[in-house]
């Protein structure tokens, strides 16, 4: 290098310098940056790169002027249709990294002289400088959030536009208003609230007009104490002029009412006070915001499977209110899991009262996706169970046992939670097994891994115990660790396997496409994050079954930088939440979620995402491909 | 063999040179000309910049000369050339010749900057150099005519370019000044009409015309 030449480089030096993050990066790296960039002009009002022009040959960081960033493409988002960017500044960074056109068109507002570095050296940058590779791929995160608040506002309205609380009470009414006249019998009254199974009982006159009305948290206090004769009539001991709202009454007035009064019932009547039907307050309650905490009580609460299929379908109801409050998928997931293992829990505990099992030591277990804590909105159910018995008592225990889990498991159906296709459930005898027998069929898979073993440890291995005595599964669960870490053969089979199904990402197009035009993101989605992180999870020896928790565990364990991991656990979030928001628009069709998503309904901004979460995939398997020399 | 380029006649220079600075010589001549009818795109263009004792022709000397090349519209730092007179002034200008080619030459106020360098090379190196010479000091006024600044100085287009550099009054450091007015220029020219060398050449001319006629 010649004098003049360094002198140059080191203006480029003390220029970028001056600017985030060049200002923290390395040494060599600011060098290598230096001696690189090539110092360009354009004018006010030309065009800088633009997706026409095809890969683009230079990364550009501003050195005097403005440049104007145009998002391109038939959907314009509001939040950055059009940025401004200024010196110290750069640009295209999810576009060169990708190395596919710029969905941007950057223009110069003004006369602008612009660093170039060209694409190769860019690429090289990003090896060389961990400081720059952050700067990226936070870049690119941040996208990934900008995305999430975008699928946020259009559930938003979706959610406002569902459950206003300006709703008349006139289309919260479901049902033909149930009634007594006040000269009935209080006992016929009362056997009528109980065979229609309602919580109270509206005593109204014959031209339909309610004078009265008896709720279920009368019936202490007013019969079974003071010994009520319950052949006299139910106007002696009904709460006379009960409150009444018309039609018109909005649901938030409704609420008002119940909130001053401490009512759990409003009866609605028309113009002529004639009765027309009942608002509990269960019927307000799904309007609002559904929390967490009520659904919890709600289902521990319950004691029949009824109640329990209210709780399913407000555990749906509450995934989309979560999704327009702009939770983001991890928690998401974690909440729905949460509140459906306290709803299986509950189904386990219901029909424990109902099979006698005491005394024998057993564990149920969830599988595949349950297990993971990763369920979306339709997932079938999988399930097992290991249990203890004494010699001789096995056959005994387990049948017991079996016939306990039918019965689950089709309550679980109730529920919601559709019986496995693949019976992977706790009735099925293969799946009700004691610790040994379920470590022998797991040491079978890992000393004879043929494809069918592979496909069993992608579901089994990542069990966890959701009722019942954890220090059984915590057994199983060492136990796996130890016998997998020392078998090499096997992992390297898994890893195998795991590298069949690579990421959609076209070499011409931006994606690769199913036949009928779609992408599956389950399976060349996140199975793909999910398969990378049971093997890592194995080999690190990571008891976490959670594909997330399983990556951060494992990388850190092998000094990954967190940065890198952030990268690829949200472009793992982001594959999931397109799954969940799939399911939902789907479920509100009453079709069942079929994780496929059609890349051309997806605005420009997810699809750059898409793409960079696919990228994100393709990098963790390059690096167990390198990993096992595959 | 000096004596003899002394006393042989038809000798091409006066001047007693080592010879690998007459092989550079050589070679230099040897270099096929530039078309000027190349776009911008494709031309090769050096600014030139020195450094004197002064700004009297008659009494400075040389002290330094810098070059930076504009290639493709853009400046890479690797491709610059400086040089002080001392120790060896003939090496030092020789260089140049030689970082320059046959590109044509970019300075800025040429009345002073083309004449200490022609000056120099025949004294130096005992030649008469024919290049092509552009002169950003007349071009720059016919370009960006709209910012209303006539034949200025170079601070005052730097500012209206906020054109900054790492050290003023220092050949290299106005050089690379001139290079970045430069790649403006360029910019400009082509959104002009004024599509390769041989154009800005003339546009350069015919601003000197207008202002003498004026």
């Amino acid at each position: 290098m010649t004098t003049a030449a360094e002198t140059l480089v080191g203006a480029s030096t003390e220029f970028l310098k001056r600017f985030s993050p060049f200002d923290q990066m390395e040494p060599e790296a600011l060098g290598f940056l230096s001696e690189r960039v090539l110092l360009g002009f354009f004018s006010k009002g030309s065009t800088i790169l633009s997706a026409e022009m095809g890969r683009p040959r230079y990364f550009y960081i501003i050195q005097r002027g403005k440049v104007q960033a145009n998002q391109s493409g038939d959907v314009a988002l509001t939040e950055y249709a059009t940025m401004t960017l200024g010196p110290g500044e750069c640009f295209p960074i999810g576009a060169i990294s990708a190395g596919r056109p710029s969905t941007n068109t950057y223009m110069a507002l003004e006369d602008s002289f612009c660093f170039q570095l060209p694409a190769d050296d860019f690429m090289e940058l990003m090896r060389i400088s961990a400081v720059f590779h952050v700067f990226c791929t936070q870049y690119i995160a941040s996208l990934l959030s900008q995305s999430r608040q975008q699928l946020q506002t259009t559930f938003s309205q979706r959610a406002a536009e569902q459950q206003t609380m300006t709703t008349p009470l006139g289309h919260l009414i479901k049902r033909e208003p149930i009634f007594v006249t006040p000269d009935t019998a209080t006992r016929s009254a009362l056997e009528k609230m109980d065979e229609l199974r309602i919580g109270c009982m509206v005593v109204a006159d014959a031209d339909k007009r309610p004078v009265g009305i008896l709720t279920q948290s009368d019936l202490l206090s007013r019969i079974v104490l003071p010994a009520f004769d319950l052949d006299r009539p139910i106007s002696d001991v009904m709460t006379p002029s009960p409150q009444v709202l018309p039609m018109t009454a909005t649901a938030y007035d409704a609420a008002l009412e119940m909130a001053t009064h401490a009512r759990r019932h409003l009866l609605v009547v028309d113009n002529d006070d004639k009765l027309r039907g009942v608002v509990s307050e269960r019927d307000l309650f799904s309007l609002q915001r559904i929390g967490l905490r009520q659904i919890r009580a709600s289902i521990e609460g319950a004691d029949d499977i009824e109640s329990l299929q209210h709780a399913s379908r407000d555990i749906r109801q509450l995934a989309l209110n979560l999704i327009a409050q702009g939770i983001g998928a991890e928690q998401l997931t974690r909440f729905i899991s949460a509140l459906n293992d306290a709803l299986t829990r509950r189904i386990i505990t219901l029909e424990l009262t109902r099979h006698e099992l005491f005394g024998v030591q057993f564990c149920w277990l969830a599988f595949g996706s349950e297990g993971r804590h990763e369920q979306t909105l339709s997932t079938d159910q999988d399930n097992g169970i290991i249990f203890q018995a004494a010699e001789g008592e096995h056959d005994a225990v387990k049948q017991r046992l079996l016939a306990f889990a039918k019965d689950a498991n089709e309550a679980l159906a109730a529920c919601g939670f559709p019986l496995c296709k693949g019976n992977i459930m706790a009735s099925n005898p293969d799946l009700c097994l004691t610790l040994d027998e379920w470590k022998r069929r797991f040491g079978a898979w890992i000393r004879e891994p043929d494809p069918q073993a592979l496909l069993n440890a992608s579901i089994f291995f990542d069990f966890r115990v959701l009722y019942g005595n954890e220090k059984i599964g915590d057994q199983l669960r060492r136990w796996l660790l130890q016998t997998a870490k020392g078998n090499s053969t096997f992992l390297r089979m898994m890893a195998h396997n795991a590298l069949s199904v690579t990421p959609p990402l076209g070499r011409i197009r931006d994606f690769v496409l199913e036949d009928d035009g779609t992408i599956d993101l389950k399976k060349s989605g996140a199975r793909l994050f999910v398969d990378v992180a049971r093997i890592l999870a194995l080999r690190a020896g990571v008891e976490a079954s959670s594909t997330v928790q399983r990556l951060r565990q494992s990388g850190q364990r092998n000094s990954v930088p967190s940065e890198e991991l952030d990268a690829v656990t949200d472009g793992f979030h982001f594959i999931q939440l397109l799954r969940l928001r799939s399911q939902h628009l789907d479920t509100e069709h009453d079709a069942p979620g079929d994780n496929k998503i059609d890349p051309d309904t997806l605005n420009e901004l997810d699809r750059r995402i898409l793409k960079e979460a696919f990228r994100q995939a393709r990098k963790l398997q390059l690096r167990l491909k390198l990993d096992y020399q595959l | 063999m000096s004596w003899i380029t002394r006393i042989l006649p038809g000798a091409r220079s006066t001047v007693d040179l080592a010879p690998e600075i007459r092989a550079t010589l050589d070679a230099w001549r040897a270099l096929p000309d530039m078309p000027l009818d190349t776009p911008h795109a494709e031309t090769r263009y050096v600014v030139v910049n020195t450094e004197a004792s002064g700004l009297d022709l008659a009494k400075d000397r040389l002290l330094a000369v810098a070059a930076i090349a504009i290639e493709g519209g853009l400046i890479n730092p690797h491709h610059a050339y400086y040089r002080s007179l001392d120790p060896d002034p003939a090496a030092a200008l020789a260089g140049l010749l030689e970082f320059i080619g046959k590109s044509p030459v970019v300075v800025f106020n040429a009345g002073f900057n083309k004449r200490i360098l022609l000056n120099a090379f025949e004294e130096r190196l005992g030649v008469d150099l024919e290049l092509h010479w552009l002169d950003a000091y007349w071009l720059m006024p016919g370009l960006y005519s709209e910012r209303g600044l006539g034949l200025a100085k170079l601070a005052d287009w730097m500012a209206a370019l906020r054109i900054e550099t790492f050290q003023r009054h220092h050949a290299l450091g106005d050089a690379y000044a001139i290079a970045q007015l430069v790649l403006a220029a360029l910019a400009r020219a082509r959104t002009l009409g004024h599509r390769h060398p041989q154009a800005l050449i003339e546009l350069e001319h015919t601003r000197q015309q207008l202002q003498r006629s004026s």
